[in-house]
């Protein structure tokens, strides 16, 4: 008895919802007791949609004074799914934040190469908005995003504006364009020929799917970036988000506790952390 | 709890319960606990059971129950807490338990199996569920003095009798248990009811030591933790036996729900209405194909392959490198029940085969044996096979009818030479 159960989610009700592509929707919620989540760039929180379940998702806006926070969902799953159906004043759960953060406070004064793959860019987006408010405390910022199609591309509005930045390179690609597609078509692999960077300076930010990593990471070493420079993010069913229920373990690793995010120097020769 | 009535003076940590005092001295815990103790039903399955009322049932301290009593601490499915939604919003209501429970008649790696939950959910954040639980259980462990078929615990270090861990430890004597206390409430629940104890006498203590000498020598297996550890920390097992031991397995989880060690859970909402429910958490097992597979589709563990590799790889090296001791108490119930002998005791016999080779000492002649414990002379021996060589009898009967040496050391001696399988016999399919 005593202490209330860490499996106890608190309250947060949705305010706006925004539709991002068919599968992704853009949620901002406001917890309801107004005390702000807390959370560093690249933390997951575990959403609840009561009497469906619980699941992690990363929290996609940039730490702020402000209680309000913002998750990007892709209907995957039954909560996700559930999420989907809901509207705009519906009360959902919310534990957290959990897991490790990307290291923002260790990056300052680096260059930042962030490679974004898909639904890659929802975590990422919470350290690139953290970085640009801190612009001077950062050196160059490099984005490269890539999508399956444009009609995938997710906070294109958003992404446009950055391109428009004079302080940010911005480049992207997808992997099958349609008639109205002008960019870059391919993996997000063939955007590195694109920019030369300072290895020893730089630091690239990953995420995406699991098939991206080797071949962005083989295309960040051949840029010259050691393997300490290289920080990634890998997704894995972090049920419980506490260290115990062994659903998200990799090898000795819970990465509910030691990830989502690694730096890929410590985790190379990790046992089913990139295979 | 009741305290001790105020005598006290013979609660010495070593006592004698005669067996027939057994009953009272459980009908009194009942009093005060729950009480849950190995049942035989119906079916002639023992497992552990809520026991109401003692004469009401039959307490089966023979057969190691089919079950490890973890469900106590974690129950297969719990409720976390309820939630409940009206116009004022959401409510919730968070479990509890905290009944005070006595189980008796653990065996050794069941209490073990504890211990090692206790290091799981103690450790980062503390789990309330099974703290409340564990906190107030007494645990009144039973040595083996008989291990079954599939028991390895001698090998995994956590049995057949225990040095540490328990509140209270029994040893059965035949008309009597001697009784060990451990920790503090093991002596506190014993000190309430006195009158059902003596002291145990030298000649108790002697005789429990030659039982547990005696049980020690009974194992059919010996499996080297170690070498098999380092065979998986050295990478040596071949990818071949991962392939075959995934084909053969049947994805059923059964190795996991029996295992006194595993604890991993699954999480999910039971709505008994559109406005209320609760949510629960469920073992799991890392066989399942589900287990480690994301919303999506995506599965860093698809193969059958992987997933019996990774239970292999967690309870042999992941855990023995974070706590120091492998998640494998010995118990060899995966054993009892994996049709697909995908099990521990299997696994380690199969990559070690050739160490086992060296451990048993399987063609040792009994004259040998007894030399080697001190039980008898050299002069003893050459006497007893000149003897022997006109009488015809076995060595071992030829040095009883001597007087050299008693029936029971023959018996645990032989134990020794015999109940350990040959090289050949030992390795199966």
């Amino acid at each position: 008895m005593g202490s209330p159960s860490p499996y106890l989610p608190g309250l947060a009700t949705i305010m706006k919802i925004e539709e991002q592509t068919a599968m992704e929707k853009l949620f901002m919620l406001r917890p309801n007791d107004g005390k702000p989540l807390g959370h560093k760039p690249g933390q997951f929180v575990e959403v609840s949609v009561f009497g469906v379940g619980e699941c992690p998702i990363s929290v996609s806006s940039a730490p702020n004074k402000k209680a309000d926070f913002e998750i990007c969902v892709r209907r995957a799953g039954n909560v996700t799914n559930a999420l989907h159906n809901l509207k705009a004043g519906d009360v959902i759960g919310i534990r957290g934040p959990y897991g490790t953060h990307f290291p923002v406070e260790d990056l300052r004064g680096k260059d930042l190469l962030f490679v974004a793959g898909g639904l890659g860019i929802v975590p990422l987006r919470s350290f690139i908005n953290y970085a640009l408010e801190r612009r001077k405390d950062y050196g160059r910022i490099i984005v490269l995003f890539g999508a399956r199609t444009p009609a995938d591309r997710l906070f294109k509005a958003e992404l446009a504006s950055l391109a428009r930045r004079p302080d940010l390179e911005y480049l992207e690609t997808v992997d099958v364009g349609d008639a109205s597609w002008k960019g870059n078509v391919g993996v997000i692999t063939t955007l590195f020929p694109k920019f030369t960077i300072d290895p020893k300076k730089t630091y690239a930010v990953m995420v995406g799917p699991p098939v991206m990593y080797r071949f962005a990471i083989a295309a960040a070493r051949a840029k010259g970036l050691a393997d300490d420079h290289i920080i990634v993010s890998l997704e894995r069913k972090m049920k419980c988000g506490l260290g115990k229920c062994g659903h998200c373990q990799m090898g000795p690793v819970y990465v509910c506790q030691e990830g989502p995010v690694f730096n890929f120097a410590a985790i190379k020769n990790l046992e089913e952390a990139l295979s | 709890m009741r305290r001790a009535s105020g005598k006290g003076e013979m609660m010495t940590d070593k006592l004698i319960l005669y067996k027939e005092h057994l009953n009272s001295f459980l009908r009194k815990i009942t009093k005060g606990f729950e009480l849950i103790a190995p049942v035989r039903n119906t079916y002639g399955d023992t497992l552990f059971e809520v026991i109401s009322s003692v004469d009401d049932v039959r307490i089966d301290l023979t057969n190691r129950p089919i079950l490890s009593p973890k469900r106590f601490f974690m129950p297969q499915v719990e409720t976390l807490f309820a939630y409940r939604y009206d116009k004022s919003g959401y409510t919730f209501k968070d479990a509890a338990d905290s009944t005070p429970r006595v189980i008796f008649g653990l065996r050794s790696c069941d209490t073990r199996g504890i211990l090692f939950y206790d290091l799981i959910f103690q450790e980062g954040l503390k789990d309330k569920y099974y703290l409340d639980r564990r906190k107030d259980t007494i645990l009144i462990n039973l040595g083996c003095n008989q291990p079954g078929e599939n028991c390895f615990c001698k090998s995994a270090q956590s049995g057949p009798f225990l040095t540490y861990g328990y509140d209270i430890q029994l040893t059965d004597l035949g008309d009597r248990f001697f009784v060990e206390t451990g920790r503090p409430r093991g002596r506190e629940l014993l000190a309430g009811w006195s009158y059902f104890f003596r002291p145990a006498t030298q000649t108790d203590i002697d005789e429990q030591y030659e039982v547990v000498l005696e049980s020690e020598g009974k194992f059919r297996h010996r499996l080297d933790f170690d070498a098999a550890t380092d065979k998986l920390i050295n990478q040596e097992v071949a990818p071949a036996i991962w392939e075959e031991m995934g084909n053969r397995c049947q994805n059923c989880g059964g190795c996991a729900y029996v295992c006194p060690t595993c604890y991993c859970f699954n999480i999910f909402d039971s709505p008994s209405s559109e406005k209320e429910g609760e949510r629960l958490r469920t073992w799991d097992a890392c066989t399942f194909a589900g287990f480690s597979r994301l919303a999506g589709g995506y599965n860093p563990r698809q193969d059958k392959a992987q997933r019996i590799k990774r239970r292999f790889y967690h309870k042999l090296f992941y855990d023995k490198q974070k706590y120091n001791i492998p998640s494998c108490v010995g118990c060899g119930r995966c054993a009892d029940i994996c049709f697909g002998r995908i099990d521990m005791l299997s696994f380690i016999r199969l990559i070690c085969e050739q160490k086992e080779r060296v451990l048993a000492p399987a063609h040792r002649r009994l004259g040998e044996l007894l030399l080697e414990a001190g039980l008898i002379s050299q002069k003893d021996l050459d006497l007893a096979i000149e003897k022997q060589a006109a009488t015809g009898k076995p060595l071992g009967a030829q040095l009883v009818e001597m007087g050299m040496v008693n029936k029971e050391a023959i018996a645990r001696t032989l134990g020794y030479q015999l109940k350990i399988p040959g090289t050949a016999e030992n390795i199966e399919d």
